[in-house]
């Protein structure tokens, strides 16, 4: 059972030297360094040698699947300071929370309607491409903050969010000229199926 | 038991050393261990700590737990969200740049190439942006009923996720294939 649990102990009970290792106490030429008896004598960051199957499989009963790696950890402080907490502020959330249900509330009649009338008129059609922009927005900064941590990476979270807010502002820009210029979002989406 | 044995194992090496008539002076314990150790200034010691976090084992998530319905469909909401707004800020930032690019994205020219694409490729388009569209315009209003705080019961987000399931994929079809 113990060789199930711990299966270094077993590598050093079957190696031929292992009577001789484990009689001599003082003489360390006999320990050789690869072996689990230096491994666990030796500070913890210096077991490398060891085999890193042998190491896991005392507590992992399945192959471990890794989707992605972990990003980096570092430890900011001392396990005895307190997490910080923000200020509270409505600007930050109930608003904030309210904002994007409205955003979102907003968008079911602007997107029932085409399908009902064909199409929408230019001022609704603006109103739709306005709330698809904010709305598309507040997604991907969700997924920002959710994938790219700022404890974690705070150079890919600030370049990610900076991105996002260049690439908002250039399609409502963009929204704005295909709005004056052309023919509009839902007729060009009508226009495209039926072709 | 150890330390039984490390007295007996020193006994027993002391009889055999040759040089056990060597003095040693009683009371004094002599131990030798056999941990290689060495000064590590504090700034090293915490890039081995980092180095060393990042060998810790990743906590299994996703693969892990059974494909159900609830959390499946939420995941699916965002995918298919990044799915559309990803493209129309293509879209958007292509339309942008046309001018400078040279390319042609008025609606006339996109009908026209649309327009010559085979059959297949029309209904594969068709699909790629309908089943998305439905499926997230669904799930959305069920997010925010239970934004309302309505129907939280497990039976109730069940059944509703495989309506949302069902409709998209009716309407998905309908636009895909006919309208």
């Amino acid at each position: 059972m113990a060789s199930i649990m711990r299966p270094g102990l077993l590598r050093q009970a079957c190696s031929p030297a292992a009577s001789q290792r484990m009689l001599s106490t003082f003489a360390a030429s006999s320990v050789k360094r690869s072996s689990p008896l230096a491994q666990q004598i030796r500070p913890a960051f210096e077991r490398s040698s060891i085999l890193k199957s042998t190491r896991v499989a005392a507590f992992h009963a399945t192959r471990s699947q890794q989707i992605l790696p972990a990003p980096p950890q570092r430890v900011v402080g001392t396990a005895n300071d307190p997490t910080p907490v923000p200020p509270p502020s409505p600007s930050h959330g109930s608003y904030h929370w309210s904002f994007e249900r409205a955003i979102s509330a907003g968008l079911i009649p602007l997107c029932v309607a085409p399908f009902a009338a064909g199409s929408l008129n230019p001022v609704m059609d603006s109103i739709l491409c306005a709330l698809l922009v904010v709305h598309s927005h507040i997604g991907f900064e969700a997924c920002i903050i959710d994938y790219f941590p700022k404890r974690r990476v705070p150079l890919l979270f600030n370049s990610a969010n900076w991105a996002l807010r260049i690439g908002t502002v250039l399609l409502g820009l963009s929204l704005y000229s295909f709005e004056t210029n052309d023919v509009g979002i839902t007729e060009l989406v009508k226009r495209l199926w039926a072709a | 038991m150890a330390s039984q044995r490390i007295f007996q194992l020193g006994l027993r090496r002391a009889a055999a050393a040759p040089g056990f008539t060597r003095f040693q002076p009683a009371g004094r314990m002599v131990q030798r261990r056999l941990a290689a150790t060495h000064n590590v200034s504090s700034a090293e010691g915490q890039e081995i700590l980092v180095k060393q976090r990042l060998q810790r084992p990743v906590s299994p998530h996703l693969t892990i737990y059974r494909p159900q319905i609830t959390w499946y469909a939420s995941s699916f909401n965002r995918i298919t969200g990044i799915l559309l707004s990803g493209g129309l800020y293509i879209f958007g930032l292509s339309y942008l740049a046309a001018p400078a690019l040279g390319w042609h994205l008025e609606t006339p020219s996109l009908v026209a190439a649309v327009a010559s694409w085979p059959v297949a490729v029309k209904i594969a388009a068709k699909a790629t942006a309908a089943f998305p569209f439905f499926f997230h315009s669904i799930n959305g209003i069920r997010h925010l009923t239970w934004d309302l705080g309505i129907g939280f019961k497990n039976k109730t987000v069940i059944q509703t996720g495989w309506t949302a399931v069902g409709l998209t994929v009716a309407l998905g079809a309908y636009y895909t294939f006919v309208g």
